[in-house]
Order: structure tokens, then sequence, then C-alpha cells
């Protein structure tokens, strides 16, 4: 019971950040002023500009227009895109798939290298391994991804010609964003692992479990890794969204057809509507990845499924 | 003072013969990336001596010209770009742009999140959790998303930029700092003067500030690579400084295109931003293990 509670709060929690993400995108849209103006030819007339105004429904009180927004925010109406044809959620949702492929492929890189990194450098500290994980960890972190994509196609792309430089034409495109999204995650990801691994390992279950005769295998992977998982699975929410956010520099690097490069494109043709759906749907897509984990996490976790918030 | 704060508890502790000569390792490890960080400052704030050309100025006789190391003249010692531009000048004046931005985003960050973490850790009532759930809201999203849509409402400037980093920098310190004040406020010093009848300004300003120092100063210096990289991915977007300024990640953008046949343009600010990055990053981490090791797993 405590549990759906808890389900029912995180949901409105949820839906309280989606709001006030929407509400800061209408204030900032009204900081731009008349939109009317870059809709219409330079030589047009004041009556005209006053028309579309009108019909833009601009001249109304402030908070009929905010409470309109908010309406048609939750029906994913933003408006008709400036530059292009079509309504400007359609803009977006053409590109939702390219976006959604690239973070899961730069969590896939994440998790493929630094999990398995990180319970090595912890089994063998001190080691060459936990050397190398330390410095990955280290450059990862501090490595700008953009500028980590552009030494990446550098040299693998551009030196040698293993990859494309840009687009998304089969699998072999995805490797390099993936990389360059990934690494950052990995970094934290690693450095969790380690962490766990370590503190699981000086444990009495795991003295337990030697001592009963399990292989060291089944030790570490079954009773050690387990536990030391817990705490990587509470970042991967924040992780997540560092993805998402992170997919959007990583998309103009490479020419990678997603939310992001469209988000920019559209800010260079100031088409204000397709922004504004872009960024409404990350918004919510990073709260609702954060709701995932959280409720998988207390899920997998009983001990924390009725802590608190 | 704080160094020899940091000394007095590892001499509590039972001695260990590791601990010295371990010290002066870390002492003799941080000081190249400590000079790499001077330099930067320097760079920052002496530009106009150190490089003493317009960053702007364009050459089209001179497109495109070879560093010294490769073939180049020493006019140009670090090259030119696509528009003949002296590579050189436009980092030192980078370095100006990156500086101004985080001397005012990070002292300003600090000081406003302090603040609201004093009072939040203070008054941990509905006042204190009214913050801390803003706080989480902010951290929940990415400042990239904001930036985005300041940028096409209001076009390309510096002030948008500190703005959004201020914005979006300040939770770090109002996290960390409320939890330690929420510890602080049990402690027996703090009692005796909420006993003794201290005024609760009083209490903040000498006994809960001067306790939270350290944290907050360990934080600032982490968050100097970010804010200095997070206004370089911003300038790379092409929402962050104008044009005509001269910004590392404005620098990288403009250089893509001539990847192939001109490398050094991408590379001469890559390599600098990444430098200063990196180095920022591992100040940061020895600063944080000298004052507070217990910061080690913030995120």
């Amino acid at each position: 019971m405590q549990f759906v509670n808890l389900l029912v709060v995180r949901l409105i929690q949820t839906i309280l950040v989606v709001w006030i993400v929407v509400s800061i995108v209408f204030i900032v849209s009204r900081l731009i002023g008349n939109p009317a103006q870059s809709l219409l030819p330079f030589d047009a007339t004041n009556e005209e500009i006053e028309a579309i105004t009108e019909r833009l429904g601009l001249n109304d009180p402030l908070i009929e227009q905010y409470g309109r927004f908010i309406v048609d925010a939750a029906q994913l109406d933003f408006g008709y895109s400036f530059h292009r044809t079509g309504a400007a959620i359609d803009q977006v949702g053409s590109k939702v798939l390219g976006t959604v492929k690239l973070t899961a492929a730069g969590l896939v890189v994440a998790l493929a290298l630094g999990l398995p990194l990180g319970l090595l450098a912890a089994l063998r500290r001190g080691s060459p391994i936990d050397w190398l994980a330390r410095v990955i960890a280290v450059i990862g972190q501090a490595t700008p991804s953009f500028w980590l994509g552009l030494m990446l196609i550098f040299f693998l792309a551009t030196r040698v010609d293993w990859f494309p430089t840009a687009g998304a034409e089969g699998f072999r495109a995805l490797v390099l964003p993936a990389i360059a999204l990934g690494l950052l995650s990995a970094a934290g990801f690693m450095r969790l692992t380690r962490s766990g691994m370590i503190d699981v390992m000086n444990t009495d279950f795991i003295r337990t479990a030697r001592a009963k005769g399990l292989t060291e295998r089944a030790v570490i992977l079954r009773h050690g890794l387990r536990h030391a998982l817990i705490p990587v699975m509470t970042i991967l929410g924040i992780e997540l969204g560092r993805l998402i956010a992170g997919s959007v520099i990583i998309e103009v690097v490479f020419s990678w057809p997603g939310i992001g490069r469209l988000m920019i494109e559209s800010i260079f043709q100031s088409d204000y509507p397709t922004v504004q759906a872009g960024v409404a749907v990350i918004a919510a897509a990073i709260a609702l990845g954060n709701l995932l984990v959280d409720i998988s996490y207390r899920y997998i976790d009983p001990r924390i499924r009725t802590a608190e918030l | 003072m704080a160094a020899r704060a940091a000394e007095a508890t590892v001499e509590m502790r039972p001695r260990r013969r590791l601990r010295r000569p371990r010290h002066m390792r870390r002492w003799l490890l941080v000081m190249p990336p400590l000079s790499v960080m001077l330099i930067f400052l320097v760079f920052g704030i002496f530009a106009d001596l150190i490089a003493p050309g317009d960053p702007g100025h364009t050459n089209v006789l001179a497109r495109l010209e070879h560093p010294v190391f490769d073939g180049g003249t020493s006019e140009h010692w670090l090259g030119t770009d696509h528009v003949g531009r002296d590579i050189w000048t436009r980092i030192v004046h980078g370095a100006r742009v990156s500086l101004i931005v985080v001397a005012i985003v990070v002292p300003g960050a600090a000081i406003f999140g302090t603040t609201v973490g004093l009072v939040a850790g203070w008054r941990s009532g509905k006042l204190g959790q009214l913050l801390m759930r803003y706080v989480d809201v902010q951290l929940a999203m990415p400042a990239i998303l904001f930036a985005v849509l300041l940028g096409a409402a209001l076009g390309a400037s510096l002030t948008n930029v500190i703005l959004i980093l201020l914005v979006w920098t300040w939770t770090a310190y109002a996290r960390l700092v409320r939890a330690e004040v929420l510890s602080l406020k049990e402690r027996e010093f703090v009692l005796a003067s909420m006993a003794a009848g201290a005024s609760n300004f009083w209490i903040m300003r000498k006994q809960l500030l001067p306790n939270v120092f350290n944290t907050v100063v360990v934080i600032m210096t982490l968050e100097i690579p970010i804010v200095i990289v997070a206004e370089a991915s911003l300038s790379f977007l092409g929402v962050g400084a104008p044009v005509e300024q001269a910004t590392w990640g404005r620098m990288i953008t403009e250089a893509r295109n001539y990847l192939t046949q001109a490398w050094w343009v991408m590379w001469m600010p890559g390599i600098a931003l990444m430098l200063v990055a990196l180095c920022g990053n591992l100040v940061g981490d020895w600063l944080r293990d000298l004052l507070d090791p217990r910061l080690r797993n913030l995120g």
C-alpha cells in the first residue's frame, strides 16, 4: 500500500516538474516580443501586424494566454512551425526515434564500459587495470563531449576511414556518437561500481559465501556485484537525464537527425514553436526517465521500497 | 589555516608511516595542473599584453597558414584560421572570455547557493522543504535545454551565458551546505548559542558559515572546469557568446569544416580547452582530498 502511495506521489512530482518546465517555456516565449513580425515580410503594414497579433491571441490578458498555453501544451500543441510546414510537434515527433536510438546506444556504451572496468578495478586494486580505469574516469569526466566527438571524427573518420563523419546511415554511423555520448556516464558508473565492490567485498556475507565453498566467480557475481549495483541504479536516472541532454550536443557534432539538432537549427531559423516543442518533449522525457528508474530500483531493492522519497 | 586544520585531524589518527610521503607526492603531482590553471589566469587577465593584436583581425591573404612547427612562419606561430585570423591571439583572448564567465558565475553562484543552503538547513521546516523541492526540480533538468530556449528567445550574448550558468550552478552549493547545516545544528556549540539567546543571523554568520566554508571552497574549485566547459559547449552550439567574440567553443565550431585540410585550426583551441578542463578537475580533486575528503563521492 505504501508502495502505491509512493508511486502516486512520484507521479504527481513528475507532472509538477513538467508543468514548471512548460511554464518557464511560456515565460521565455513572452520575452521574444511579438512573433508576428518574424512571420510577416519586412514591409508589412501595421494593420497586417495587428491582424496577426490578434489572431495569435497576443492581445489577450497574460493570464489567459498562459492558461491557453498550458492547455495546448498538455495536448502537445505548440502551434505551427514558422519555418517548416506542419505543426511544430510533428517536426519534433519525426526526430524522436533518432534521439532515442542515440541515447540508448550511449547508455549501452556507458554500462558496457563502466561496469566491467569498475568491477575489475575493484578486484585488482593498484593493478594496471585499476590505473587504466582511473585514467579513463578522469579523462572521461574532464573532456567536453563535443570535443571528444570531434577528436573521434578526426582520428577514426578522417585519418582512417573506419567510420562515417556524419549522418545516421547504418550501424557504423552510430558507433562514434555513442562513444562520445557515453564516456562521461561510463566514468560515473565505473567509479560507483568500483567503490561499491570494494565496500561489499569486505562484508561478512561475502566471507560467509566464501566459507561455504562457493566458487570465487559465484561469490563475486552473485553476491558481490548484485549489491554493488544498487548505488549504480540510484544514479541511473541522473545519468539518463545527462545522456538525453548530452545528445543535443552530440547530434550537432555528428549531424545526427534528432531533436537536439532540430532545435539548434530552429534557433537560427527563428522557428520558435519548434524550439518550444523540442524543449518540452526532452524535459518530459527526462522526467519520465527519472520516474521509471526510480520505480524500478525501488522494486528491485525491497529495503528502499518504502523508504523516504 | 585550513591546511593546518586538515593536518591536525591527520595527526589525531594513529600515525601511519605512509601519510607524509603520500601527501608530498600529491603536492608534486598537483604542481603541473596548478601551473596550467595559473597560466590560464594570467592569459585571461593580461590578454592584451600577451597577445596585443586584434583577435578579430582578418587577412584573406594569410588564410589557413601552418603553425611554425608544421612549416609555417613565426609571424603566426600557431597558424591562422579560414579567414586569416591569428589563432594564438584568439586563444589568449578566448581565455579572457572563459575567465570573465568563471569570475562572475562561480562566486555569484557560491554566495547565492550558500545563503539558500544556510536558510534551508536552519529553517528545515516548510521553508527548507520548499527550497529543496525546487532544487530537485532544477537538478533534474539540464542547463542546456534552457540555454537553447533563452538563446532562441534573446539571441547569443555573454550576459545570457552568465545568467544561465548562474541560475544553473547555485543548486550544488545549496544542497551540500544544507546537508552540513542540518548536522551542525545538533552540535553543542550551536545549541549553547541558541540557549544563550543568540540571534539566528549571528549563529549563521559566526558559527555555521565558518564551518561550511571549506565545503564551499571545494565546490567552487570543482565548479571552475564545469563552468568553462559549459561556456565552451554553449559557444560551440552557437547559443553562447556572440559571433564577434573570440571563444574556444566558437573557434572549434568554425574550424569543423576545415578538419581535413587544416588540422591546427580545430586542435589548438581544442587542446587549450581540454588542458584547462583536465587540469581544473585535477586541482579540484586535490583540494577536495586536502580540505574535505568526505565530499569524495560527490556526483
